[in-house]
């Protein structure tokens, strides 16, 4: 069953399309990743499926229902969303605003302590939103979102600009959420981020989608059907993958000359300007 | 649209955290107080009729200096932090929100304005009609700051959008004694605050059912064509179109 299902989805803003033509679809308990540069409309689409934006011509459905219903407290029930456009109560603590959106979501009490653990963040619950670290404040952030462990999770590039560790923290945590059944759908420019954490990625460039698959398959459809063969002498190859190439490795070897081999396989990245021949921003 | 009261009580528990750890904002909260202080302490022994006039004024600045200042900045602050958007997406609705947030505001200023009329030992010649108009007037200034607030940017931008409401309301009872000389002015005679002055002019005497009715019914106009803009507003500025 889709979570999600967009068809010929346009937007546009004044004489600007932000987006062309999009369609997919996302299966319950996906996480799908919606890859593409700053401005690619990926936020536009978030706001057209949660109701914060009609689009132009097309149609978006979510849970079965069209997008525009949305904004409905029954709906809102069912979706969490952290965009870069979500913002803290800096004089409150971090438990008084989780407080808000336990009592905004009609939750138990024991659904703070339950996602401050989540979050890896239970010894900071006293502490005030100006005290946290960038990183801290994110997973405050993405606390706020899951409080109410949402079918559906809206996540607009939810590590840019965290360091390694606390990026690491985030991504240990969505794939638990996802485990238990949450369906994601997350919008990033770093394809690392992408390959790592998403099952299927659509790779958005000037409002239209240009590929859509499991990064192995992308990987598949646009990797060079060569093998990196580097020597001990210093010497490398790169050969055609095939029968007389294994018996060539094979004899290489048996004589002990290989320094190390290698698949010539593009990454999400490479894919990416290879198919748009932009850069990423 | 549907209100849910437990959601609104969450917005206005927060916002009263909030408030009373935001001095800048708070310290408002004894502008009227000191403001009647001094002027009784001035000379208590002057006759009401003698203040009632001055506590008309103050009560006006109140409004504006407290009520709508207040208002403003809580909903400017909301848009600076992104915190508004984020509550936009969770199950609170639009009336959630804005009832959650003013409620604060018509609280406190109904207890500071009770506490300074007491100060002032003023006596309404009607009191039932001295409340109807001060709590229209506060879901008037309420909504005045949530329109402020919403066209701000941060919170310094609502500090000085306030100043325009502060002129033409907390001005116009002025403004009327200008009229003989130009008629335009007559028109501030139909402005909240002018109908305030004139409703707390009322001698215990001698007035008319008309004399009351008049700054009631002129006051619930404003109220309900300001709040509707707000409602109307706050759902426009909120979506990105």
């Amino acid at each position: 069953m889709a979570v999600i299902q967009v068809a010929h989805i346009q937007k546009r803003f004044g004489n600007k399309d932000a987006l062309s033509d999009v369609s997919f679809s996302i299966p319950k308990g996906e996480i799908f990743g919606f890859l593409g540069p700053s401005g690619a409309g990926k936020t536009t689409l978030i706001k057209i499926l949660t109701a914060q934006l009609s689009p132009t011509n097309g149609q978006a459905s979510v849970f079965n229902q069209p997008s525009e219903m949305m904004y409905q407290p029954a709906q809102k029930m069912r979706f969490g969303i952290l965009t870069d456009n979500s913002g803290l109560y800096e004089r409150l603590t971090v438990e008084e605003n989780l407080e808000l959106y336990r009592l905004l979501y009609e939750l138990p009490k024991t659904s703070i302590d339950k996602v401050l653990q989540f979050v890896n963040l239970s010894g900071e619950r006293k502490k005030k939103v100006t005290r946290l670290s960038k990183g801290m404040r994110q997973r405050v952030l993405l606390a706020c979102a899951i409080i109410h462990e949402p079918e559906l999770l809206f996540l607009d590039e939810p590590t840019s600009a965290l360091d390694p560790v606390n990026s690491a923290h985030i991504y240990k945590g969505l794939r638990y959420l996802n485990e238990k059944g949450t369906t994601i759908f997350l919008t990033t420019h770093d394809m690392t981020e992408a390959e790592l954490m998403c099952n299927r990625v659509a790779i958005l460039h000037q409002g239209e989608i240009q590929a859509i698959g499991t990064p192995r398959e992308l990987k598949k459809q646009h990797r060079e059907n060569v093998i990196g063969v580097d020597l001990v002498n210093g010497e490398a190859y790169e050969l055609p993958i095939n029968g007389e190439t294994a018996d060539r490795i094979a004899d290489w070897m048996k004589r002990g000359l290989i320094d190390r081999v290698e698949t010539k396989e593009p990454s999400l990245g490479d894919i990416f300007i290879k198919m748009t021949g932009s850069e990423l921003l | 649209m549907r209100i849910s009261f437990k959601r609104v009580r969450a917005i206005f528990v927060k916002d009263y955290k909030e408030f009373s750890r935001n001095y800048a904002v708070s310290i408002m909260l004894i502008l009227p107080i000191v403001l009647a202080l001094l002027i009784r302490g001035v000379d208590s022994s002057l006759p009401l009729a003698a203040v009632a006039g001055t506590f008309a004024t103050v009560l006006n600045l109140s409004f504006v200096m407290l009520t709508c200042f207040a208002q403003a900045c809580l909903i400017a602050e909301e848009k600076e932090r992104n915190t508004l958007r984020s509550l936009m997406m969770t199950p609170a609705t639009t009336l959630d929100v804005l009832v959650g947030k003013s409620s604060l505001v018509f609280v406190m200023s109904a207890v500071v304005l009770v506490i300074t009329t007491y100060i002032f030992g003023y006596e309404p010649a009607n009191l039932g009609a001295l409340v109807v108009v001060v709590a229209l007037s506060l879901i008037l200034y309420i909504a005045t700051g949530t329109i402020c607030g919403l066209f701000s940017r941060t919170l310094l931008d609502a500090s000085l959008s306030i100043l325009p409401v502060a002129f033409v309301f907390t001005g116009a009872p002025w403004g009327v004694f200008l009229a003989d000389d130009y008629p335009i002015f007559r028109a501030l005679d139909y402005v909240p605050s002018s109908q305030l002055v004139h409703l707390i002019g009322l001698s215990d005497t001698g007035y008319t059912t008309g004399d009351l009715l008049k700054p009631l019914v002129i006051t619930f106009i404003w109220t309900v064509v300001l709040t509707i803009v707000s409602v109307v507003l706050y759902q426009r500025r909120l979506k990105d179109e």
